[in-house]
């Protein structure tokens, strides 16, 4: 970790040596050995990340890891302000923009010699993300819905039909969330004879459902509308729907559809020109032992498949290979064609 | 004929009052209301109305860590950029409040810029700045972003009420002996006090919630409570989101408070 750091104690001294930094290149000050620095997903995650990830790496390392939380749009703006002296070692990324962050000369290829663990991990999963980072967990959208009703559709032809028709409110996210190209407008292609090059289908299938469409813009929003009624059924993640059930909402169900539901995994890189004991932390998280505390706490799939699932979470989880991964490149070209599309023809 | 007339206004002003107050409850307060409402939830996620009351998501934020960090590095900063915003700003008023000179007007104006532009590009193009200057995503780039737009408040309200001065009190007070200095502290700043108050109070409000800039800077020894919260609802969704913008508007209702207890909320921003 390179990055020059700037506490709030200090700050007194800084104020004074301000003005004279560009002069004597304090982006190049003090290389000195310093903890690395990981990032997170706020909340449970970050929590699980601190307790699990984190305390394995610094007891069998004796190195210390900070924890950072954001968003990946936030931490890939900040490496690429400082690309010589990143102020982040580690970072976790959706597919789309992990693959954006490889051809940006952001973060480093993944390999065997650098991380042991990989090798028990399939590689299926490392040519998806054309070895520039590896699925850290799984999370599956399929369908959540309230327990009111009775015959919910068990696959995304029933799900569009029986919308249009009526039976049901759905719940959809709008096109401002940032899965949407996935779990929405692709999946629906894929599901209704399209592909990604021909979504047609898709927005069809919206706009014939629209009437009955309840649209959110925040993960949040879909438990609020199927308690208040506004939706009966909705597109959701597995991992959220049980920590939403463990919460309280004994009300809530869900399926897997028929064509699988779409897979939005949590990837994780590492950032060029960072620490290279970032390799040994992401080391870990690639780990059975700590994979297996991560599933437990986060009721998400993780990647090892050496990781144990207690068999009541194995009920629950939707193993990867039941589900559809979106082919991230091509759907990362078309989604700014999608959205103005969107706009036009949903929106208007 | 004048009675019927007079009971007619009268009649159309209460009815545009008790719309304006309907307005206001249905769109301000009840919004406010549901959130504290929810933040005292028994349940693990986001549901309205509650089915009991519970404070386990207020014990929820006073053990989650970032929540705790995020809010002192949010009260530090807020304090620390208004100080300096102040610093500036109000010399920098006083310099241009009177001033005849041509390029007056385009220091104000320059002055006011940050404002005029949206905070997502002023945070981007600030991170960028000032990691070239090696500073990077830290508390000090916070810092110097949220004085950034701290300043054109102080500037604003401070000119406000600089202009509206009659300059014959300064000129009174040179005339009877006074120099430029003890001008400044004895008569300039007592009379733009509730201006400098104002500006601060602004100051303080928008570096306290501001999220555009400090997205951009929040680093593991320095992320403010909004840049915290986003992470957290991005991921999580329970009434613990609640229970910390329950803390975060008393606090903000604190600080108000206590300007009204020592200085009056009806001062702020006009003449002394």
């Amino acid at each position: 970790m390179a990055q020059l750091h700037v506490g709030r104690r200090n700050l007194g001294a800084l104020a004074g040596a301000a003005s004279l930094l560009p002069m004597l290149g304090a982006g190049r000050i003090a290389r000195a050995a310093e903890p690395i620095t990981v990032t997170s997903f706020g909340g449970i995650f970050e929590t699980t990340i601190r307790e699990v990830i984190v305390a394995d790496y610094e007891k069998h390392s004796g190195n210390k890891a900070r924890v950072l939380t954001g968003s990946p749009e936030q931490w890939m703006a900040q490496i690429e302000a400082n690309r010589a002296h990143p102020p982040i070692d580690v970072i976790l990324n959706q597919v789309d923009t992990c693959l954006v962050a490889g051809r940006m000369g952001l973060v480093e290829k993944f390999t065997v010699e650098k991380l042991p663990n990989l090798a028990d991990i399939p590689q299926q999963l490392s040519d998806m993300l054309q070895g520039w980072g590896m699925v850290f967990t799984f999370g599956s959208w399929g369908f959540a819905y309230h327990e009111r009703l009775k015959e919910p559709p068990r696959s995304f032809v029933e799900l569009v039909d029986g919308t249009i028709k009526g039976k049901w409110r759905v719940a959809l996210p709008n096109a401002g969330y940032t899965g949407t190209p996935q779990v929405l407008i692709w999946s629906l292609a894929e599901a209704l004879g399209g592909s990604v090059t021909n979504v047609d289908p898709a927005f069809d299938a919206i706009k014939k459902m629209k009437p009955n469409v309840a649209f959110f813009a925040s993960i949040t929003d879909p438990l609020t509308l199927l308690e208040s009624g506004e939706a009966d059924i909705s597109l959701y993640p597995d991992g959220r729907t049980w920590a939403a059930f463990d919460g309280g909402a004994k009300w809530l169900r869900y399926i897997n559809p028929k064509e699988g539901g779409v897979n939005l995994p949590a990837i994780v890189q590492k950032v060029k020109n960072g620490s290279d004991l970032a390799w040994d932390y992401i080391n870990t998280m690639l780990a059975p032992g700590p994979q297996s505390e991560v599933v437990k706490r986060l009721n998400y799939e993780t990647s090892n498949p050496k990781a144990v699932l207690p068999p009541e979470l194995r009920a629950r989880i939707t193993p990867w290979q039941q589900c559809r991964f979106a082919p991230a490149e091509a759907v990362a070209a078309a989604k700014a064609g999608w959205i103005e599309r969107w706009n036009k023809e949903i929106n208007a | 004929m004048r009675h019927g007339a007079d009971r007619m206004v009268d009649a159309v002003s209460g009815a545009a009052l008790l719309g304006f107050v309907v307005v206001f409850v249905v769109f301000l307060l009840a919004p406010i209301l549901v959130v504290v409402a929810v933040a005292f939830s028994s349940l693990g996620y986001v549901a309205f109305p509650i089915p009991s009351l519970s404070l386990r998501w207020f014990v929820r934020v006073l053990t989650y860590e970032p929540f705790l960090d995020g809010l002192r590095v949010s009260a530090e900063l807020a304090f620390a950029s208004t100080a300096l915003a102040a610093l500036i700003g109000v010399p920098a008023a006083l310099a241009i409040g009177r001033s005849s000179r041509p390029w007056a007007q385009g220091m104000a104006a320059f002055l006011l810029s940050p404002v005029s532009m949206p905070l997502i590009v002023l945070g981007y193009s600030l991170l960028f700045y000032l990691s070239v200057l090696g500073l990077g995503a830290s508390f000090a780039s916070l810092l110097i972003a949220h004085t950034v737009i701290g300043v054109p408040y102080l500037v604003r309200t401070v000119t406000g009420i600089y202009r509206s001065i009659p300059p014959d009190y300064e000129e009174a007070s040179a005339i009877l002996g006074a120099g430029r200095l003890a001008s400044l502290f004895l008569v300039t700043l007592p009379l733009i006090r509730p201006g400098i108050f104002a500006g601060c109070l602004f100051a303080f409000l928008i570096s306290f919630d501001n999220l555009p800039i400090s997205y951009f800077f929040g680093s593991a020894d320095a992320s403010t409570l909004p840049v915290v919260m986003l992470s957290y609802m991005q991921s999580q969704f329970d009434p613990a989101i609640a229970a910390i913008s329950t803390v975060q508007m008393v606090l903000a209702m604190i600080v108000l408070l206590v300007v009204e207890r020592f200085y009056g909320l009806r001062r702020i921003g006009a003449p002394a």
